[in-house]
């Protein structure tokens, strides 16, 4: 056995010798039988390796990890905070109400001045809409495609709610059609919509955890 | 290192007696301290009670075509059920357990009932009813349809269900529950932070109030009653696109919109914000707040619900 | 889980939902768990895991979303093992000069059965040697990326995979 050439094996493997050296080692390995064999082996290492399967702890980490998050929940926004802050934005900048909200000078709302969090996130709230309707009908899509996963109890009940919501959501565009300036209308629309959103990304998972 | 892979005692409890009739199983395992309990059952009844040995005791009963397997490592206390063939059927779980250890139990058609915890609870089914009494640290409770009742936790409350009454009483701790279609009753707590909402529902909250505390509480569809004590400080907003306010108490009410308005009590140190689009919102004092009334209608919509049901599918 | 799914996930997560980032560790945990029992010791893998998710959920606002949240996450785990590697300091031998460690290295009498499997011969290894071999071999990273990170250079890095492999050969147990 030639040490000088087995100690290379790993990098010829790997493609990363020069060509003049691999060449050399091709030369030597046609003639190396023991060479050969050792490079099959690390050849199955290397595979085996990328065959490893990835195993879940043994015990659920989650509660504990659940119980050091809510520190940052109280001091972050929620989606529903967002998301209302988006809507809100959008619909109030077309009259005036929002400069004059986040100005906090005298004309503004009191009542939204008590919700501080509908004027912290001053970013892009097109954006924020924009992607809550686009989680919406991605979500809507996957659930058509996942529902047949899901006993037909569940399907009922996510379908009854998800009418629920739906007619809680019409209700509240119907209000805001006659009152589009309305922060609270704004808001209630926002929350709902939110739930939406929750309740099919639940049955969403669950009908992934089903398969 | 080899030491690391925990040894694992596996019992299999249906293998023991082939027996095609239902049978009982009862099998008892040693814990490590800090370890946790981790249950899943498919469908049934995992009832969980406490007791002050270092050992967890699990009865089942289960046909002849599920088995139970209870394994043990330092870190956890794992009981699982399964079917012989296909898929599994109905396993009622009974298991005694110390009175400190934290617990996972989850389920698909599953009851889940908890009597004294005294670690983290974290329980789950999407259709069953789930009761918990007991519990510290965190109590996390999800669900699809199915009752959740809460009663003497410590700590922090988060529940998600979809439809479905959630009850807490005499619970210390902060609270988070969602619901789309049931009511929320909320009774003897004392909470420095609430967050409770409900699509189809009613909401009562009857507890403390906090200097600094934040109490918010909606609806789209039902009643909103919460009790404010005479002492609390408080700045009150209320929002109700179509619905009366009602308050046994006089208030100074500053209207801030068509729907919104709010007023201060005391210094106003603590927030409540309290919102319904279509139902009335009460301001009770403790003592007056009335959960009949709410629960009369949520008979009534509980028999629309199978009415529905009726002619559904 | 569906892809879509997930991205919505981790929007929801990055502005706070706890709910949204429970549904990424689900989807992610075994993978994280995995890397992690592989580059440390098994008996820290559960506290390790819960760091990384615990950083992620703190760092998630600086997710931009250029690489797929698997990779950053990835990433950042590698980046939490590293530190922890520092920071616990004492570590076992740390590299191999030879192809049979395994025996030596865990200090132990008995002799090493050769029924033991791929995964526990990986975790008999030297720390150093057994890291560049689950980066390189598992993960897939280049010798110049593990020769920054562990701050070796790239020769011993290299020359450490060759040990480790060659120690590895007798425990393909498929």
């Amino acid at each position: 056995m030639n040490h000088q050439w087995t100690d290379r094996l790993s990098e010829y493997l790997d493609g990363e010798l020069m060509s003049a050296e691999r060449d050399a080692l091709e030369t030597h390995l046609a003639g190396c039988a023991h060479c050969r064999d050792t490079l099959a082996e690390l050849r199955a290492v290397v595979a085996r390796a990328q065959s490893l399967e990835n195993r879940a702890p043994a015990a659920d980490l989650w509660p504990e990890i659940h119980a050091r998050l809510t520190v940052r929940r109280r001091f972050s926004l929620t989606v529903s905070q967002l998301l209302a802050a988006s809507i809100a934005l959008v619909v109030l900048s077309g009259g005036g109400v929002w400069l004059a909200l986040r100005d906090g000078s005298g004309t503004s709302d009191p009542t939204m001045a008590a919700f501080p969090q509908l004027v912290a996130p001053a970013g892009t709230p097109v954006a924020w809409r924009a992607r809550t309707d686009m989680a919406v009908a991605q979500l809507e899509e996957t659930l058509a495609q996942n529902e047949s996963r899901l006993d037909t109890a569940t399907v009922r009940v996510v379908r009854q709610n998800l009418g629920i919501i739906d007619r809680a959501i019409e209700k509240a565009q119907r209000a805001l059609q006659a009152d589009p300036g309305s922060a609270y209308l704004n808001l209630h629309l926002a929350q709902t919509m939110r739930r939406k959103i929750e309740l099919l990304r639940r049955a969403n998972a669950l009908a992934v955890a089903e398969s | 290192m080899l030491t690391t892979l925990a040894t694992l005692a596996a019992l299999t409890l249906g293998a023991v007696r082939q027996d095609r009739d239902p049978g009982s199983r009862d099998t008892t395992v040693a814990v490590q301290p800090g370890a946790r309990l981790d249950v899943n059952n498919f469908g049934g009844e995992i009832v969980v009670r406490v007791w002050n040995q270092n050992n967890v005791r699990v009865r089942a009963t289960h046909s002849s075509r599920s088995r139970v397997e209870v394994s043990s490592t330092a870190a956890a206390v794992m009981v699982r059920t399964a079917g012989r063939r296909g898929p599994p059927s109905i396993v009622d779980l009974e298991l005694t357990v110390p009175a400190a250890m934290a617990m996972t139990l989850r389920g698909h058609y599953t009851d889940i009932s908890v009597e004294g915890a005294g670690g983290s609870v974290s329980a789950e089914s999407t259709q069953g009813d789930i009761t918990i009494t007991g519990g510290t640290g965190s109590v996390v409770v999800k669900a699809v349809e199915g009752d959740v009742t809460l009663s003497r936790t410590r700590g922090r409350i988060q529940v998600t269900t979809v439809e479905g009454d959630v009850r807490v009483a005499d619970a210390v701790g902060e609270v988070v529950v969602e619901t789309v279609d049931g009511d929320i009753f909320l009774q003897r707590m004392d909470a420095p932070s609430v967050e409770v909402s409900t699509v189809d529902g009613d909401i009562v909250y009857d507890g403390t109030i906090k200097d600094g505390g934040s109490y918010r509480i909606s609806t789209h569809d039902g009643d909103i009653t919460v009790g404010i004590p005479p002492s609390a400080s408080v700045r009150v907003m209320v929002a109700s696109f179509d619905g009366e306010f009602d308050s046994s108490f006089p208030v100074d009410v500053q209207r801030s919109g068509k729907h919104r308005f709010s007023f201060t009590i005391g210094t106003g140190k603590a927030r409540v914000e309290l919102e319904t689009f279509d139902g009335d919102i009460r301001l009770r004092r403790p003592g007056e707040v009335n959960v009949r009334d709410a629960r009369n209608r949520n008979q009534n919509r509980n028999q629309n619900r199978n009415r529905d049901e009726d002619h559904d599918y | 889980m569906p892809r879509q799914v997930l991205e919505a996930d981790v929007a929801l997560a990055a502005s706070g939902d706890a709910d949204a980032f429970e549904r990424l560790y689900r989807a992610h945990s075994a993978r994280v768990h995995s890397l992690v029992r592989r580059m440390l010791d098994g008996d820290e893998a559960d506290d390790v895991t819960q760091d990384v998710f615990i950083r992620a959920w703190q760092k998630l606002g600086t997710f931009r979303g250029e690489s797929a949240f698997g990779t950053w996450l990835h990433r950042l785990t590698v980046n939490v093992v590293l530190a922890r590697r520092k920071s616990v300091g004492v570590e076992r031998g740390r590299f191999i000069t030879d192809d049979q460690p395994l025996e030596r290295a865990t200090g132990r009498r008995e002799t090493v059965e050769l029924s033991m499997d791929f995964e526990e011969a990986l975790a008999r290894l030297p720390d150093g040697a057994r890291q560049v071999f689950v980066l390189h071999d598992v993960e897939g990273y280049r010798h110049e990326e593990i020769a920054r990170m562990l701050g070796v250079v790239p020769g011993t890095s290299k020359s450490q995979l060759h040990h480790a492999r060659m120690a590895l050969r007798r425990y393909l147990d498929r």
